[in-house]
């Protein structure tokens, strides 16, 4: 082996972490005085993710089962025998050719400098490494940062044993913190001012001077037109701290109740339907508990593109032999394991729609009398109402209906259930049937069972969960129907539109890229008398901005975040913010006290200390590592919807394809982060929209080129490809690239007119160009 | 010459037998080489698909194994012995020889896919060395003479399925 291995250690990047250098180093093997047997296949860098120096391969097989066993995606494997055998693709070809998803679970694992990440800047060992949690998606991954000069330089899963992802991530969490070091990042406050020709631009300002004018313009501006013009806009991407102290902003000193965060309607609206739906006794849902399910049902969602290590778990499920039933307009990766799968259209009026099917399973299992009957009647009132009501209805049948039903029968099933569900016409009545059918299965409190909502970002729950919304106060506090509810998302630009809403405060968001319509959402920011916007980068919403306040990311300051399975997770900072930015519950806590409010929260326990004390299902919140949120504490009793009005899809003929817009796997959202990655941009474009094949005949196009798509709300130009994933009638379209523009083809108020699609799925019609 | 064009029935048909059997891997490989005389590349991801594996573990397979072949072999499959016993009784000579009258290395196979010349270690039949495989037949007791005779036999009869 030691023959084999090249002598590159000083320039290899594996540094001093390499454990065959430890290994050879504690077992005395110097210069072995072999004659030396070089092994030199190609040297393989052209992605901008992962370094392939097979020549410092030792063929341990780690990478091989990384691959199998950990995210089951089968990219590489064992080739040829005896010396020549090496890892390889298929067709041997290089990984961006393969299926490889750049997760980098090899990489970390990897003994030698075989497979290294491929860093730019920087070669070696980090100067220290220290956990943090990931700030990308709800899944809160727990990272191990190295550092170099006040610097991330390199990510790792973290060696934590209690980690959601064990040694897993996905390509953004591996990859794509490199944002952290852009250039765009903001380092100062900044502040709207004229230079000498006249022309605006941001100037720095000292802190205290620029919070002293924030406080001053907007308590100004209370005070001449109410409360109910100032406007609050709040984060999932902020700790669960950093919302709470923003709410308590706007509800108690503001007192107005325009707050809310822009993942409202992809994720956090469906969370709170479904908690409601199961009487907040189903918060806690264990990933280990999905990954030992014996049936899995997912309903509209990708997880392998939107929460990848979600996708891991119900791939090592499924390897282990769980049946997998999909409700699934588009074929998904998780195809190849499907024992059952039903496709929802939408391009026809008539369905069936995803609800249609999950009302016919439902219809099945109290047929077969496949459910659970003893939990079901303990633990709901009104079963015999739900039985009729499932007993009369008109279910379709077909051959995957009725296998999905062979497969959840007397089965304890866990359900997983895409965020932006209710961008979907009968979006409301497809999470009511998914919460039934967890009801009917006795699934709730239930082991290997549960119901996950892939929520997009990684404190979307947190958020809901510190009263950031307009309808909840914290806690899950519902607030009645008569009382002092603020708009939604939409309601808040239309507000500003109507000249209402005069001043906005907006942390860690970039509407005018992340909304639909986005041209829309920065004329409407554009005429605020008032915009601050407090954030880590440049972003278009910050150019529009009066007051800019450098935040602090995630790695970069202390807080807790709350993931998707109800695990809340603190973090201590791993670098310190660039220049004068500063920890964003610190601006906050600074804000609070200059507006002459009595608390004066100078640290994070302070704040923690109220939260526990005011909201206590957050009593896990703390100094530990880790704790989980609680079920309603006063004991909730999960009742079945009995309403399914029927919903119709109506047609457009101008407009006769559905676009449905999807983050691709290295970017998360609207890419204002990733986008900022230097990798993710030296990947390239990877914005093809995706064709089904008898569409393309129908349209006349080639396996690929450029079309435009046009919906009501705008058009767009792309390159397309010809791809079996989606069904005929639907295009999928890839958000975070181009800048986002594909959210002009959303309708930022498409949701609220019936038979009509929310933000991630539009009506358009597609042009050869 | 191109080879053979590939007969996407006959291998989906074989494929179909063995579906969903992933224990079947290496049997239907078998029968995939005996049909066409190679794994044709195309095939791993069918292959794949049906006994529900990863494309690459198939190819790990395939490449592990030397009775698996990803390039199209010869009509006429020359295995040349070079196990001690041959060896000692000049095989190397022989293989030379194969080469020269062929103008093929070891592992090529020639332009008009007649002739793939390969070396083994050892063909079990030692009491015959020098030996070598033509296909299925053992030609033992080599001499320069005997082999060009053989390999007129096997290069005259271009037509014919191989069989002397």
């Amino acid at each position: 082996m030691m023959a084999e291995h090249p002598e590159s250690c000083i320039v290899c990047s594996k540094g001093n972490h390499c454990e065959l250098r430890r290994i050879a180093a504690s077992l005395g093997v110097g210069d072995s005085g072999l004659y030396p047997m070089p092994n030199f296949p190609s040297y393989e860098q052209m992605n901008p993710f992962i370094i392939r120096d097979l020549s410092k391969c030792i063929l341990c097989g780690k990478c091989i089962r990384a691959d199998h066993e950990l995210v089951v995606a089968g990219a590489i494997e064992y080739n040829h025998r005896g010396f020549k055998s090496r890892p390889a693709t298929l067709y041997e070809r290089p990984l961006e050719e393969s299926i490889c998803t750049f997760c980098g679970t090899c990489v970390s694992i990897c003994p030698t400098g075989a497979l290294s990440v491929k860093n730019t800047a920087y070669v070696g060992t980090p100067d220290q490494e220290t956990d943090s949690i990931c700030g990308f998606c709800s899944v809160g991954c727990s990272l191990s940062m190295g550092v170099a000069g006040q610097k991330v330089v390199d990510v790792n899963p973290s060696k934590s044993r209690a980690s959601v992802n064990g040694a897993t991530l996905c390509v953004r969490g591996h990859f794509a913190n490199d944002y952290l070091n852009s250039p765009a990042r903001l380092t100062r406050p900044l502040v709207r001012s004229k230079d000498g020709e006249g022309k605006s631009i941001h100037a720095p300002a000292a802190w205290d001077e620029a919070l002293d004018a924030v406080v001053m313009k907007l308590s100004a501006i209370k005070r001449e037109f109410g409360a109910g013009s100032v406007a609050f806009i709040g984060s999932s991407k902020c700790s669960n701290e950093e919302n709470y102290l923003f709410q308590k902003i706007a509800r108690e000193i503001f007192e107005t109740p325009n707050l809310v965060t822009l993942s409202y309607d992809t994720g956090q609206a469906l969370a709170a339907r479904i908690d409601a739906r199961t009487g907040g006794m189903c918060r806690v849902n264990p990933l280990a508990e999905l990954e030992g399910a014996r049936v899995i049902v997912v309903v509209n969602a990708d997880p392998g593109r939107s929460v990848p290590v979600v996708d891991y778990h119900i791939r090592r499920a499924a390897k282990k032999g769980a049946a997998l039933i999909l409700v699934n307009p588009w074929k998904i990766e998780l195809n190849r394991w499907a024992g059952a799968w039903m496709r929802p259209d939408y391009s026809r009026p008539s369905g069936p729609m995803a609800s249609d099917f999950l009302l016919a399973l439902a219809k099945g299992l109290v047929a077969d009398a496949g459910y659970d009957r003893g939990s079901v009647e303990q633990a709901t009132d009104g079963f015999d109402a739900f039985y009729d009501m499932i007993s009369r209805r008109n279910g379709i049948a077909g051959e995957a209906v009725d296998a999905a039903v062979r497969l959840m029968k007397n089965q304890k099933i866990a359900f997983v259930i895409g965020a932006d569900t209710l961008c979907y016409p009968d979006g409301a009545q497809t999470a009511d049937a998914v919460a039934n059918l967890l009801i009917l299965t006795g699934g709730i409190g239930a082991k290997r069972s549960g119901l996950f909502v892939l929520l997009p970002e990684s404190n979307t729950l947190g958020a809901m969960d510190m009263g950031m919304m307009p309808d909840h106060l914290p806690g899950r506090v519902r607030l009645d129907d008569g009382g002092n509810i603020g708009p939604d998302m939409e309601g808040f630009i239309e507000g500003i539109e109507s000249g209402r809403i005069r001043a906005a405060y907006i942390m860690g968001e970039n509407p005018a890229r992340s909304l639909p319509q986005p041209d829309r959402v920065a004329a409407a920011l554009k005429k605020l008398d008032l915009l601050v916007v407090q954030d880590i980068l440049y972003t278009r919403t910050a150019a529009m901005a009066h007051f800019i306040l450098p935040g602090a990311a995630a790695a970069e300051k202390a807080g807790a975040f709350t993931n998707l399975e109800g695990r809340i997770q603190m973090f201590s900072p791993v670098v310190q913010p660039p220049g004068e930015a500063k920890a964003d519950w610190e601006i906050l806590a600074q804000l609070i006290w200059k507006m002459g409010h009595p608390e004066h929260y100078q640290s994070l326990e302070k704040i923690r200390q109220e939260i526990r004390r005011l909201v206590p299902m957050y009593q896990g919140l703390g100094s530990h590592l880790q704790g989980w949120i609680a079920n309603n504490p006063k004991g909730g009793k999960p009742a079945f919807a009995m309403d399914f009005p029927p919903v119709s899809v109506a047609l457009d003929a101008a407009h006769p394809f559905i676009a449905r817009l999807s983050a691709p796997r290295h970017h998360l959202g609207g890419g204002t982060r990733t986008g900022r990655s230097e990798r993710v941009r030296a990947y390239g474009d990877h914005g093809a929209v995706e064709i089904s094949p008898d569409d393309c005949r129908v349209l006349g196009l080639e396996v690929c080129g450029k079309v435009r798509l046009v919906s009501e709300f705008g058009k767009i130009e792309r390159s397309y490809v010809q791809s079996s994933r989606p069904p005929k009638g639907m295009a999928i379209v890839p958000m975070g690239e181009n800048q986002n523009d594909a959210m002009g083809l959303a309708g930022l108020s498409g949701k609220n007119r019936p038979a009509s699609f929310g933000w991630t799925v539009s009506r358009v019609g597609i042009e050869k160009i | 010459m191109e080879p053979k064009p590939i007969d996407w029935e006959k291998l989906a048909s074989i494929i179909e037998t063995h579906r969903t059997r992933k224990w079947n891997l290496i049997p239907l490989l078998q029968e995939v080489q005996e049909t066409f005389g190679y794994i044709p590349p195309e095939s791993m991801e069918p292959i794949a698909e049906a006994l529900n594996m990863s494309p690459a573990e198939v190819q790990g397979v395939v490449t592990f194994y030397a009775g698996f072949s990803l390039k199209p072999k010869g009509k006429c499959v020359l295995k040349v012995c070079r196990g001690t016993a041959c060896h000692v009784k000049g095989s190397r000579s022989i293989l030379r020889f194969v080469q020269n009258e062929l103008g093929l290395q070891e592992g090529e196979t020639s332009e008009d896919y007649q002739f793939t010349l390969e070396t083994v270690a050892c063909l079990g039949a030692c009491f015959l060395a020098p030996t070598m495989m033509v296909n299925k037949n053992y030609f033992g007791r080599l001499n320069p003479t005997k082999v060009s005779s053989v390999l007129n036999q096997y290069g005259k009869s271009k037509e014919d399925d191989g069989s002397p």
